[in-house]
């Protein structure tokens, strides 16, 4: 994204380097490798959801790499006041630190905060362009009260395909979050009160009739919540299968590479973000797409473009769902059995 | 005043099972990060700081150097995710910006910033999760980081947080002990047993002062054990890592500059 300064014959040696036959990267990997990610999730306590994600780290130093942290808080709005809307909402922002882009000023760096913080959130949280990706439960109490989900996400280093890793952590954190469980609360005066009765003295005031806090059936004359004392954090965010990701292909005229590092994003003309979003059981759904740099793209390189795309779309989502649920398992039963054991 | 936790019950333990005087658990995280001279985590408890160095290296404004030293730039970032409530700071929030001349005034007189005239050293926090202690967290992690970047320092900084609850003084604060104590931060230098930090937002009778602060520059010293730890570990590893490069029946002549072990 931020363009490292390289020379012109920096940037050719790169080229015809990956125009060889077979390619050759400065890594040693193929034109489609992608670099160990790594991913863990709840690593914010205080975050209703989570995760840490790395692109590139080395194996033996222990550093380098895209580092991406992600989190989603939950805050109640309220919808009367005109703060919040019915049915809850979802606000992105992106905050890139001084220290993985050293090179630009804080204004280039407000300006390269802003660009991926409209990315994240036209692409995941526009409220009119994406109604099927807006999760269902963020309502408290209808036409009153509801969740704001604020997704926070830090760049903490950038060493190339800052935009996948970004993505990829963003739904990890989405696929964590959970939402805390609420019961709606109205007041209503006892009958006993109304009809005073002067029973024998010495009688035991036994409680009749409803309580004051009677939470059934009251979802539309509800005036406030609670939240009850449950084992759980709450239940999941509704429609977490179906967060988009995204996959960048970097077009060099007659190839293209996924994963780039940041000498390789800076010599290549042109780069096509797409984003997909695969429901189960659903079509592919291409969420957005953005195409950056200098160069043209014929329309037909372009469908092609986006066919492929999809595909590798899709092997980094299947396996970014695997380590999702295995993360969930690690998490969730395991700690359970170990809590079981040491009881 | 008071809350409803108790902060120090009749058993002497503290709303999280910690006595008076014991410090919360800390670790200690070397690695690299990203194209950082020298970077350390460091996690107190549940507050967590990553901080990484750049530099010396030429200052991005000229204007700004000085002729006979390097300058400290102390640049803090707090996760909108960090705290109980969510609160997005901007880079010139107040908190943020006096936080950042605090680390950078402690700093100043420990590293030996005439070595590197008209050049500059880039601090960058961030503030990854709190739950009290920040600035200490911010000061240990910063000296680390600098050790890490190979930056000459004079000595270690160790910092730590003390409160007095009633007339018990109890050490390394959480956000709870912290909204409801009188507390001081203290940053000690443990070899030449000098103070670069005294700070305190809060008013603390003053003959509980001297008995807080004798406390804290103590810890100051346990703190200062587990830093060297892992700073010795780190360097045992690189050591290791020459080694390991080097090839057979080549003298290995070059002048280590790593005899660390006892002298510090």
């Amino acid at each position: 994204m931020a363009a490292v300064s390289l020379s012109k014959s920096e940037r050719a040696y790169i080229q015809s380097s990956l125009k060889a036959h077979p390619p050759l990267r400065a890594d040693g990997r193929g034109l489609l490798d992608f670099r160990t990610v790594l991913l863990e999730t709840g690593v914010a306590p205080l975050a209703n959801g989570s995760a840490r994600l790395n692109i590139g780290k080395m194996a033996r130093e222990g550093g380098g790499g895209t580092e991406v942290v992600a989190a989603v808080k939950l805050e109640v709005e309220d919808v009367e006041t005109g703060d919040g809307v019915d049915g809850g909402r979802v606000v992105c922002s992106v905050t890139c630190s001084p220290a993985a882009y050293s090179h630009l000023s804080s204004n280039a760096l407000d300006e390269l905060q802003h660009d991926l913080s409209v990315i994240l959130q036209q692409t995941i949280a526009h409220p009119t362009l994406h109604p099927t990706l807006h999760p269902k439960n963020l309502t408290i109490i209808p036409r009153k009260k509801a969740w704001l989900l604020n997704l926070d996400a830090v760049v903490l280093a950038d060493a190339g395909n800052v935009v996948d890793a970004l993505f990829m952590a963003a739904r990890a954190a989405l696929w964590d979050a959970k939402v805390p469980r609420t019961r709606a609360v109205q007041y209503r005066a006892p009958e006993t009160l109304k009809s005073p009765r002067n029973d024998a003295p010495g009688a035991m005031d036994v409680d009749e009739g409803t309580s004051g806090f009677d939470t059934r059936d009251m979802a539309r004359t509800a005036a406030d919540f609670e939240l009850p004392d449950y084992w759980d954090e709450g239940e999941v965010l509704d429609g977490r299968d179906k967060w988009p990701i995204c996959v960048t292909l970097n077009l060099l005229p007659s190839v293209h590479l996924l994963d780039a590092t940041l000498a390789e994003e800076a010599s290549i003309p042109l780069r096509l973000h797409l984003m997909f979003s695969f429901a189960p059981s659903a079509p592919p759904i291409l969420q957005s797409m953005r195409l950056l740099g200098p160069a043209e793209l014929e329309l037909k390189d372009l469908k092609d473009s986006i066919a492929v795309g999809e595909r590798y779309a899709k092997e980094l989502f299947t396996a970014l769902e695997s380590k999702l649920r295995e993360e969930d398992n690690r998490r969730n039963i395991k700690a359970r059995d170990r809590f079981a054991l040491m009881r | 005043m008071s809350s409803r936790i108790e902060i120090l019950n009749d058993g002497g333990f503290r709303s999280d099972g910690r006595k008076q005087y014991e410090l919360r658990d800390i670790t200690i995280d070397l690695s690299q990060q990203g194209t950082a001279d020298g970077s350390a985590t460091i996690t107190h408890g549940l507050t967590q700081v990553l901080v990484t160095v750049f530099g010396p290296r030429e200052a991005k404004m000229r204007s700004q150097t000085l002729h006979d030293r390097a300058v400290l730039n102390v640049e803090m970032s707090v996760a909108p995710f960090s705290t109980g409530e969510r609160r997005k700071r901007s880079r010139a929030d107040r908190r943020i910006l006096e936080l950042a001349a605090m680390i950078a005034s402690t700093f100043e007189p420990v590293v030996q910033t005439t070595l590197y005239p008209r050049s500059q050293i880039d601090i960058y926090v961030h503030v990854l999760q709190q739950d009290g202690s920040l600035l200490p967290a911010c000061i240990n992690a910063t000296t680390l980081a600098l050790i890490t970047a190979g930056v000459p320092l004079h000595d270690f900084v160790c910092a730590v947080t003390g409160g007095v609850h009633s007339t018990s003084p109890l050490l390394d604060l959480t956000t709870l002990e912290e909204n409801d104590l009188p507390h001081m931060t203290v940053a000690v230098m443990p070899r030449t047993r000098k103070v670069t930090l005294v700070t305190m937002e809060t008013r603390l009778h003053v003959d509980r002062f001297r008995e807080l602060f004798e406390l804290a520059c103590e810890a100051g010293q346990t703190i200062h054990k587990e830093m060297k730890a892992a700073v010795k570990e780190r360097t045992v590893t690189l050591v290791g890592a020459m080694d390991a490069g080097s090839k057979p029946g080549v003298v290995d002549d070059r002048d280590r500059d790593v005899v660390m072990g006892e002298s510090i």
